[in-house]
């Protein structure tokens, strides 16, 4: 399957499919020799992407054609067209002569009167139809400039046609004055659609043949180009008849459309003719307006067109992608289909893929099958742009990629048109699942079947990686270390505390004053002064205790006084101490009295204790 | 009752709560991945049962590389099994054996796929051959209690100035035995890991690691080889039948 259409400047999208109709209404009625090279042009000319012959062609190839008639006695014509010029305009000196082209010896140089101007020697052949046999017509044209008025005469002059003599008449041109009126010669137009172009870009070239007297169209066959570095495309030639402005007339006129390719870099001059052949039109025409037909048996006339001049530039090398088969022009691409998204392995599977662009797309070689592991690619015959595709394994999630890029050549860049991969599941060939029971059942322990599926999960771990070649687990082993270690480092503690026990009093005395001094600030900040004497009594034989060691409890204010300092024992220190154990003593007098400001102890109380605490 | 009684109890319920709590926390972001796990899992079932098995062994494929489990890897085999891929599929059932080596549906398997496809079974060293008996993980977690439970028992005592009684030194003695033999054990765990299978029928054994390496021979698929090295897309094996580059993706070791 193939959907491809094209939309230019000159014309408007078409549809492929109507294209390749066309040789078949092409090979009707031309003469034998056109018949047979008609039928051959597609292959000739389409070296690149052969186009497909239509059903039937071989066959006609096989069916006896007329003969050529090459014993009817050989006339020839020669004639100026226009027969009356003026000085510097064109004219045609045109012979023709009824015989093939390649029998007739035709002289390098023909002596042409002084004052006329020949220009390069245009000839061409076309075969008619008569009765039962096809009758040669080959043609020999001069553009001609005279470059003086007068009358000039080609004198006649003999040419050898197949062995035969055959006279060439004269040919008389009137060179008048300005004032005189003249015909203007007659003559194709050729128009392009792009005069710079890249080379292998196709563009599109019109022949145009204007109207006769009263807009008689006149069918045009056997056109050509003439001119180095061109292929052009017959297949796809469209004719029409419409109304054109030439040279500022509105004139009905028989357009020839056909494609254009420039197969050599460079300026490329060329130029078109063809054969006026009345009204032996040979392909479909679309004709829009009024026409009036040429009538009578036709007369073959061989006309050309000014020639016109391209510039071709080559493809740049740089940024060249992969997949390019040539396509130049703008092309867009449909997703792709698969024909099926479940396949064996070894089964084919078509992938259909259609293109369409704003360039020609007759010479439009699809992407090329590219090579793969997995995958047999089939590229389908052009101009059909499919794959068939046959997996030879069954490890693939999707079809390959198949790349393609074609050639802009308005940003003149390379662009990608890859199709894409598409998701496909390949099925491989299956394996037993149970085997036939053995004759000597016992001697092997394999099971005859496969198991059922389990129905859960079942063990579940985090990874397949063992836990020996994890890092972490390595981490982990150093928990119990460090807990060992922690251990050891307190047993090595609690020994050594053992061995000095003053070290445990000392700080069991430090926590215990600490404490004591806390409720003495409590104290002094409720304003008790009994309880701040009792805080004040008890932090300083927490204190001197560690000394003994002895409880605190059972230590006096001698004791007190006999931690401190030498010169403290006498001094203002010694009074507090005294002071505080006569006021915790006062409690267990017989006659209480009035206790006097004891809270006024308390600089010399913390005095004391900041002196024993050093001590500690 | 007594009041004191009354406020201890409650204090153990209020623990107890807040440990279920923090269970319920740990365990809660699991709970939807297991959710999924299970969807995949039973998705897989179902493709299987609806013969769609190239389906069914991309999903318990999908599910044995995220959460590995023995009924995932039994299953994968299969689905693999019944697509014609025997590699692959006694791959899937030996590390199902891996993860669990009691699994009775992958032994069972690998019989029947051993004798269908006519291919050998890893030749195991004595060590590797005990450390099938557990899974991986098991020996090294025994190894490690092993170690510290003996010398606990050697050193505990001493710190806590407790006499070291005989049952201490028979323990000791036995966890340093177990420790010592599950060295090996774990040795035989890292030495399986070098073992793998060859996934595609026909895979060709390359004397260089390059794509134009002369052929030394073609390796069934299922056969069992230990890579030795890699060199960019190709793997040294040593099979039972000689030695040579294969291409990675031909070959699939039991612990990717």
């Amino acid at each position: 399957m193939i959907a491809m259409d094209c939309a230019q400047p000159l014309a408007p999208r078409q549809n492929l499919t109507k294209v390749f109709r066309f040789p078949i209404f092409f090979g009707l009625r031309p003469s034998a020799f056109g018949f047979i090279l008609l039928l051959l042009k597609p292959f000739l000319a389409s070296a690149q992407a052969p186009p497909q012959l239509p059903p039937g062609g071989l066959m006609q190839l096989q069916v006896p054609q007329p003969s050529v008639d090459l014993s009817s006695p050989v006339s020839a014509v020669a004639a100026f067209d226009p027969p009356s010029v003026h000085v510097g305009e064109k004219t045609y000196y045109r012979v023709t002569i009824d015989a093939t082209e390649s029998s007739i010896q035709w002289p390098d140089a023909i002596s042409a009167p002084a004052g006329l101007e020949f220009g390069p020697k245009i000839s061409g052949q076309i075969t008619q139809m008569l009765m039962n046999q096809f009758r040669p017509h080959a043609s020999f044209v001069y553009e001609v400039k005279p470059r003086a008025e007068g009358h000039f005469t080609v004198a006649p002059f003999r040419v050898d046609v197949s062995g035969t003599p055959v006279d060439i008449p004269a040919a008389s041109l009137d060179v008048v004055p300005p004032s005189d009126r003249t015909a203007a010669a007659r003559q194709l137009r050729l128009e392009i659609s792009q005069t710079n172009v890249f080379l292998g870009q196709p563009f599109r070239a019109r022949v145009i043949l204007p109207g006769g007297p009263n807009n008689e169209i006149e069918a045009l066959r056997e056109i050509e180009f003439r001119g180095d570095g061109l292929m052009v495309d017959k297949i796809v030639l469209q004719q029409a008849i419409e109304p054109l402005n030439l040279d500022g007339q509105l004139k009905m006129a028989l357009v020839s459309e056909m494609t254009v390719t420039p197969i050599a870099a460079g300026p490329l001059k060329f130029a078109a003719q063809g054969f006026a052949a009345g009204r032996e039109f040979t392909a479909p025409i679309s004709i829009h307006g009024q026409v009036n037909f040429f009538g009578g048996m036709p007369r073959y006339v061989l006309l050309v067109s000014d020639p016109v001049e391209i510039h071709v530039r080559p493809l740049p090398v740089d940024g060249e992608l992969p997949g390019f088969t040539g396509a130049i022009g703008r092309f867009f691409q449909d997703p792709p289909h698969l024909a099926t998204n479940r396949v064996h392995v070894g089964e084919p599977v078509s992938l259909t893929v259609a293109f369409h662009g704003e360039g020609d797309l007759t010479r439009f070689v699809p992407p090329a099958a590219r090579r793969s592991r997995d995958w047999q690619i089939i590229a389908d015959p052009p101009p059909a742009t499919g794959f068939t595709l046959i997996p030879l394994a069954d490890d693939m999630r999707e079809t390959p990629a198949i790349p393609f890029s074609y050639f802009d050549p308005d940003t003149a860049r390379y662009e990608d048109l890859t199709i894409p991969p598409l998701p496909v599941t390949i099925v491989g060939e299956g394996l037993p699942v149970e085997l036939p029971p053995l004759d000597n059942a016992g001697k092997t322990e394999a099971p005859l079947k496969l198991s059922a599926a389990a129905p859960a999960p079942g063990k579940t771990v985090s990874g397949l990686k063992p836990l020996q070649l994890r890092l972490w687990f390595a981490g982990v082993q150093l928990v119990p270390v460090l807990a060992f270690l922690a251990l050891w480092q307190w047993d090595r503690r609690r020994r050594f505390l053992e061995a000095h026990p003053e070290i445990v009093r000392r700080a069991q005395a430090r926590r215990a004053l600490r404490r004591e001094k806390r409720q003495l600030q409590a104290a002094v900040g409720a304003g008790d002064a009994v309880a701040f004497i009792h805080h004040a009594a008890r932090a300083m034989t927490i204190a001197v205790a560690p000394h003994f060691p002895a409880n605190p409890r059972a230590l006096v204010c001698g004791d007190v006084l006999a931690q401190l300092a030498a010169t403290g024992q006498n001094g203002p220190a010694a009074d507090t101490v005294k002071s505080v154990f006569a006021a915790v003593d006062a409690r267990f007098a017989v006659t209480p009295t009035r206790p006097p400001d004891w809270l006024a102890l308390r600089p010399g109380v913390e005095s004391v204790l900041q002196t024993l605490e050093e001590k500690l | 009752m007594n009041p004191k009684c009354k406020v201890v109890s409650s204090n153990r319920l209020r623990t107890g709560l807040a440990i279920c709590l923090a269970l319920a926390v740990l365990a809660g972001p699991a709970s939807p991945s297991r959710a999924a796990t299970n969807d995949l899992f039973a998705r897989g079932l179902e493709l299987s049962r609806a013969g769609q098995f190239p389906e069914a062994a991309a999903a318990f494929g999908t599910l044995a590389r995220t959460q590995p489990s023995a009924g995932t890897l039994v299953n994968l085999g299969l689905a693999e099994w019944q697509r014609g891929r025997a590699g692959a599929a006694i791959l899937a059932w030996e590390q199902a054996r891996w993860i669990d080596p009691f699994d009775p549906r992958a032994g069972s398997n690998l019989k029947f796929a051993r004798q269908v496809a006519q291919v050998d079974e890893p030749q195991l060293k004595w060590f590797e051959a005990v450390s099938a008996c557990l899974p991986p993980n098991a020996w090294v977690w025994l190894t490690g209690a092993m170690l510290w439970l003996g010398v606990g028992l050697l050193v505990l005592p001493g710190i806590f100035r407790r006499r070291m009684a005989g049952w201490h030194q028979f323990l000791a003695a036995l966890a340093f035995g177990i420790f010592l033999f599950s060295l090996t054990a774990n040795f035989g765990v890292v030495s399986r890991t070098e073992i793998g299978f060859v996934l595609k029928k026909n895979a060709s054994l390359r004397l260089t690691p390059t794509q134009n390496g002369e052929i030394v021979s073609t390796l069934a698929a299922g056969e069992p080889a230990r890579q030795l090295r890699t060199r960019g897309h190709y793997l040294f094996i040593r099979t039972l039948g000689g030695a040579g580059w294969v291409e990675q993706n031909e070959f699939g070791l039991l612990c990717p």
